[in-house]
């Protein structure tokens, strides 16, 4: 077992326990920090995919604004406030679901035959991947900023009170 | 000749701009109608001229008279959407253009004041759209399409005054009974089909020339087209529908009831003689019979109808069986002057009928009488058709009923030819007395007599023209007369299918028809001048005769016989079955079935979003099972 | 060297907790917050696909940086509904949303 094995599988049984803690606590702050954990459990998978840059990416954005959009919008809907269940009556059906789900991914990650290599990972590096993304997939690039443009306006106006509210 | 196709094409682009923007035309656009049935006229000639240009001697390549595109294509089968011109169609395309110009010129006089005169002008346009494709189709599915485009428009124009009760009867009989001749045109047409495997006419000539139909097979399927040619031509049994078809304005009997729709029979037999040639001689044996069947019923029956236009009608229908009497006799040339003349002077007739109907408001002969006093003109155009019909020389008439009797006994057996001899003799015995009941005489109707007059210069002048071409027409006859006008070999030779055909005038026959004629007119005069002293005892004399002609036959009575007893029993049960099983089991119970399931199942929509999620992951499952079973 | 199907399975089994936890949860963040695990999951998945299968493309690294924008926006969407819900029905539960039916 080489030290890179071993630091997969301890990053990876970090992301299971934290997206495991997400659905099953029992409050919902915890559920936020366990999310957070995962999200940086995942930026640990990242790295090992020798991606840096997107765990770096990942632990801005998710680890910082999105958990963070979370945890206000938590406070702002009171959900502590109100006890109540948390779990709703199909929780059965959903882990049949999830179960059978997990059963045919692994199923098919197995069993697939990839193309290609599949035991050794090929480093991008960062110039080529900025390169790309502002030759290749400047339009898209480009319309990403414009959604997040509209998605923030319509977000504000979503969430804004209106008058004699 | 690629030009041929705008001669339909016209009057149908009249037709459609009449239908949307007549109203707002001047005139309610009767001079575009006119004007493109006259273009048309015009461009007969052009096509005429190419025609003669292309012949070589007497022959005619046929390939040079086709144009068209390709219609349909799948598979091996092919459909053409084209047109045809040869010497048959020539003749069909001189008359119906020419026919049409002069009825609708008499008919911007006729129709005058009437609320629906622009709608008028268009269906005629339709119509003679119609008629001028038929003439020209190539193949039997445009035939077709364009025989009930035909029948559609005589439909509209019969029942053009459909605030009268009569009129819209007359135009359903028209169309239900022409339409169970169309079913037979059907059928054969189809029956052609299956075995030549084809729609073309030409191919299927050769087809059944080379033998490719058996004998019986091809009898059967001639007489089923034979069946079409019935209906559309009023022949014996389907002749009901031609005398109540009267109730159109007069103009458009002229037209359609007279030179056109109703020779389209003949002109389909004509058209399609190459297959009675070729099938069992009891084919062409049916076609005699029924022609001289309907010759003669349809002559007597002209002897006591009391209403002018009917009176003519019969005559008609006596003319259309003389034609398919010829036809019986494999003289399509023969069938082909009749039709010619029998246009013009049966046009004259049923025009200066609508004149005096116009001028008097009567059309039964017992209210009519004295009116050569009042509208001299039109007793004497009048008078140049009935005698023309009647068959006195030199008029258009008798040459062409001549050649139909000559090849009538050159070909059939003395009996036929006893037969159209004394119908000679009956045709001219009641022409004789339209024309004295209506025009000498004492007047009978005061009243109607004191406003009477000649019609205005625009209906008397297709009545002069008209009258002229009825006296002149005959003339073609003449191998000189047809040279002179450019047709080499004379206009006998020009129109014919099988052969070089010239036109015969055997002296016998000549003398023998005009003396039944004469004796005709003279009976006719002895019977019905002065009060018709002889002909009322002759009625009395012979009154289960009179009665059973009064009553035409009793075919009417036959067929609404039929239809109260076994028509509509027969629908009767139909309709049970449609309301009972089809509607209320079928129709409504699926229907309620569909209620039934959609009440049931909107329980599924919950409205609440885990439940549509978990049906989401749940469809994913599936496919994802389904696809690593298959291994897409 | 880790050999792909770790990633994979990985993913799979991020993905399937991500599932669960959307079915079974019925507050509107939580959900929200499941449907983050499926997309890191995803994000998982295109990484090792590029890094492993074609490094000469790397497609699926460009895909994941734009998983992440999309995702970050519609976060903000998300919540901003789930706001105004609250607001206007006075719960954020989404099993309590029922008006869309019969």
């Amino acid at each position: 077992m080489s030290y890179e094995e071993v630091i997969f599988y301890f990053v990876a049984a970090v992301t299971v326990l934290g997206a495991l803690g997400v659905v099953v606590a029992r409050n919902v702050v915890h559920s936020a920090l366990f999310l957070i954990l995962a999200l940086l459990a995942v930026a640990g998978v990242f790295i090992l995919l020798s991606a840096e840059f997107l765990a770096i990416v990942q632990i801005l954005i998710y680890g910082g604004a999105v958990t963070i959009l979370i945890l206000f919008v938590m406070m702002l809907t009171r959900v502590r406030d109100m006890p109540q269940a948390l779990d709703g009556p199909q929780r059965p059906f959903a882990a049949l679901a999830a179960g059978a789900f997990l059963a045919l991914s692994v199923l098919a990650a197995v069993s697939s035959d990839w193309p290609g290599e599949t035991e050794k990972i090929t480093v991008v590096p960062f110039r080529e991947l900025g390169d790309a993304l502002f030759r290749i997939w400047a339009v898209p690039f480009e319309v990403a900023s414009l959604v997040l443009l509209v998605a923030l306006i319509g977000a504000i106006i979503l969430a804004r009170s209106e008058e004699g509210e | 000749m690629e030009e041929a196709w705008l001669i339909p094409a016209l009057p149908a682009a009249a037709f459609v701009i009449l239908l949307l923007f007549g109203k707002y035309l001047p005139r309610h656009g009767d001079w575009l109608a006119i004007g493109a049935i006259a273009t048309s006229f015009v461009l007969f000639f052009f096509v005429l001229a190419d025609l003669l240009d292309d012949m070589v001697g007497t022959e005619f390549d046929k390939a040079l008279g086709q144009s068209g595109i390709e219609w349909v294509s799948f598979g091996d089968f092919e459909l053409r959407l084209g047109f045809q011109v040869d010497q048959l169609a020539i003749v069909m395309l001189a008359v119906v253009t020419f026919i049409t110009l002069m009825v609708l010129v008499y008919s911007t006089g006729y129709m005058k004041g009437d609320p629906r005169y622009g709608w008028y002008f268009a269906a005629i346009s339709l119509f003679a759209a119609a008629m001028l494709t038929l003439v020209l189709a190539d193949n039997f599915l445009l035939l077709y399409a364009a025989w009930e485009g035909v029948g559609f428009g005589s439909y509209l124009l019969i029942g053009f005054w459909h605030e009268k009760r009569s009129a819209t009867e007359a135009a359903k009989k028209a169309f239900i009974t022409t339409r169970i001749g169309d079913v037979g045109l059907l059928i054969g047409i189809i029956l052609l089909w299956r075995e030549a495997g084809t729609f073309d006419m030409s191919e299927i000539f050769e087809f059944a020339e080379s033998g490719g139909y058996s004998s019986e097979y091809l009898t059967m399927a001639v007489l089923f087209l034979f069946a079409g040619a019935v209906g559309k031509s009023a022949q014996f049994p389907l002749h009901v529908w031609l005398p109540d078809a009267m109730e159109g304005p007069t103009p458009v009997s002229a037209l359609i009831h007279a030179a056109t729709m109703v020779v389209a029979g003949v002109y389909l037999v004509a058209r399609l003689m190459p297959l009675f040639a070729a099938a069992d001689p009891i084919a062409l044996n049916v076609v005699t019979a029924i022609g001289l069947t309907t010759v003669m019923m349809s002559a007597t029956m002209g002897l006591v109808a009391t209403d002018i236009k009917r009176v003519i009608a019969y005559s008609t229908i006596n003319s259309l069986g003389l034609m398919m009497v010829a036809l019986g006799s494999l003289s399509v040339s023969a069938a082909m002057l009749y039709l010619f003349a029998h246009s013009f002077f049966k046009a004259l007739l049923f025009l200066s009928a609508g004149s005096v109907i116009h001028a008097t408001e009567r059309q039964e002969v017992s209210e009519l009488g004295g009116l050569a006093r009042r509208m001299p003109v039109t007793a004497a155009v009048f008078a140049v058709g009935a005698l023309s019909m009647a068959g006195i020389v030199p008029l258009a008439g008798f040459w062409a009923k001549d050649e139909i009797l000559n090849v009538a006994g050159d070909s059939q057996n003395f009996v036929v030819y006893g037969f159209l001899m004394l119908s000679v003799f009956i045709t001219a015995l009641y022409m004789t007395r339209v024309v004295i009941l209506t025009f000498l005489g004492e007047p009978r109707d005061r009243e109607a007599h004191q406003h009477a007059h000649d019609a205005e210069p625009v209906m008397t002048l297709p009545l002069l023209l008209l009258a002229g071409l009825t006296v002149m027409a005959g003339f073609v006859v003449f191998d000189g007369v047809g040279e002179a006008l450019g047709f080499p070999g004379g206009i006998g030779e020009f129109v014919f299918l099988e052969g070089p055909e010239a036109f015969h005038f055997p002296w016998d026959v000549a003398v023998l028809s005009t003396l039944s004629a004469v004796a005709g007119l003279a009976g006719g005069f002895y019977f019905w001048s002065g009060a018709a002293e002889p002909a009322r005892r002759a009625g009395e004399l012979f009154r289960p005769a009179y009665e059973i002609l009064k009553r035409k036959f009793f075919m009417d009575d036959i067929y609404q016989w039929a239809i109260d007893r076994v028509v509509l029993a027969a629908g009767g049960v139909i309709a049970w079955f449609d309301r009972n099983v089809v509607n209320d089991t079928g129709v409504d119970g699926s229907a309620r079935l569909g209620v039934f399931a959609g009440f049931g199942m909107k329980f599924l929509e919950t409205g609440k979003l885990p439940n549509y999620a978990l049906a989401i992951v749940t469809g994913v499952i599936v496919l994802a099972i389904v696809f690593m079973v298959v291994r897409v | 060297m880790i050999p792909i199907e770790n990633f994979l399975v990985l993913s799979g089994i991020l993905f399937s907790i991500g599932i669960y936890g959307v079915l079974a949860r019925r507050n509107a963040v939580l959900i929200i917050m499941s449907v983050e695990l499926m997309l890191q999951a995803v994000s998982i998945n295109f990484i090792a696909f590029a890094v492993y299968l074609h490094p000469e493309q790397f497609t699926g690294l460009i895909f994941a940086i734009f998983v992440i924008t999309i995702a970050a926006a519609e976060v903000g969407l998300a919540l901003g509904i789930i706001l105004r819900i609250f607001r206007n029905k006075g719960t954020a539960n989404v099993d309590e949303v029922d008006m869309l039916k019969w």
